[in-house]
């Protein structure tokens, strides 16, 4: 069986729909051409809104990141003095009781210790 | 490119973005104005008036331009004529509805008119492909919205745009099975309305 655009009186009829949409009037072309410029100042109207909201989005993005990156860094801060206490092992020794007690008699070991080189010179 | 674009300052990037934009305007028109004719054909078959049709097609237009335009020229076609189908539609709801309110007042209207007059004439002289273009047009005119608009659709949309079966049914909202049957119930129908003609 023939394709149904191949049968002669459908191939005819496709024609004479082809002929009706060309031969349209002026006026009729005229809205036509007015019709479709607008659609199509509608869609630039559009993009430039595009333009807009997504720099709005990415501008919003960017003060969120600030705003969080901020805040965070605040509440990381007292966490990370603690740490860098304990990593210095050699501030637990000094602060140590005892040698609080070396700092506040430095000056009786200082003579004790003079003594004991003129005792042995 | 890709290397270019990621060189280019922020106004160069507008630059390039707003040429971009100017082409695909260039491109929905070109389509618009290739499609344009054949819709307003298709909405006046449906509506049976042109300052009906030529809103249709306004609002198809706006409608595709809205949702559509932003995808790849290649799928526009079947996107367009759903659009265009959907408003045929919505407004063969709305004129059932305002039938139904109007419908006491129309049938006095249609009082006027002469239903023998108003029919087909059977010894309308020769066959489709033997009439004048202007008889063979009337002819054709008139078996095409004798049909339901579904088949209309289907033959428009399959034979005329020239569209696949699959895009015809995503243009009409239907399975593919649907638009194979439309069609052949439309050319059924149309050959025997045309062959009333003889």
């Amino acid at each position: 069986m023939n394709a149904p655009r191949n049968q002669p009186w459908v191939e005819r009829a496709l024609e004479l729909l082809d002929q009706s949409a060309a031969s349209l009037d002026a006026a009729t072309l005229s809205r036509l051409n007015r019709t479709r410029q607008a659609a199509l100042v509608q869609r630039r109207r559009n993009a430039g809104l595009g333009w807009l909201i997504g720099a709005g989005l990415a501008g919003a993005t960017l003060a969120l990141l600030l705003a969080f990156g901020i805040t965070h860094h605040h509440a990381l801060s007292p966490a990370v003095a603690p740490l860098a206490l304990e990593q210095g092992a050699e501030v637990d020794v000094v602060v140590a009781e005892d040698n609080l007690d070396l700092y506040e008699n430095l000056d009786f070991y200082a003579w004790l210790d003079a003594e004991q080189q003129d005792g042995d010179g | 490119m890709l290397a270019d674009s990621c060189f280019m300052s922020v106004p160069e990037r507008m630059c390039a973005a707003t040429a971009t934009g100017t082409e695909a305007t260039r491109t929905v028109e070109r389509f618009l104005r290739d499609t344009e004719r054949r819709a307003l054909r298709m909405a006046e078959l449906a509506t049976g008036n042109r300052d009906e049709a030529l809103d249709l097609v306004q609002d198809a237009m706006f409608g595709f331009v809205r949702h559509y335009s932003a995808r790849e020229p290649g799928e526009w076609a079947p996107l367009f004529w759903r659009v265009l189908d959907s408003r045929i539609h919505d407004w063969r709801r709305r004129q059932r509805v305002r039938g139904r309110w109007l419908g006491w007042f129309e049938r006095d209207a249609d009082a006027d008119e002469d239903p023998i007059a108003a029919a087909p004439d059977p010894y309308e002289p020769g066959p489709l492909a033997r009439l004048a273009d202007r008889e063979a047009s009337r002819a054709l005119e008139s078996a095409l919205r004798a049909l339901p608009l579904r088949q209309r659709q289907a033959f428009l949309l399959r034979l005329w745009e020239g569209l696949d079966v699959a895009a015809t049914a995503t243009a009409m909202r239907c399975s593919e099975g649907s638009v194979k049957t439309h069609l052949f119930r439309a050319l059924g129908n149309l050959r025997t309305y045309l062959e009333a003609h003889r």
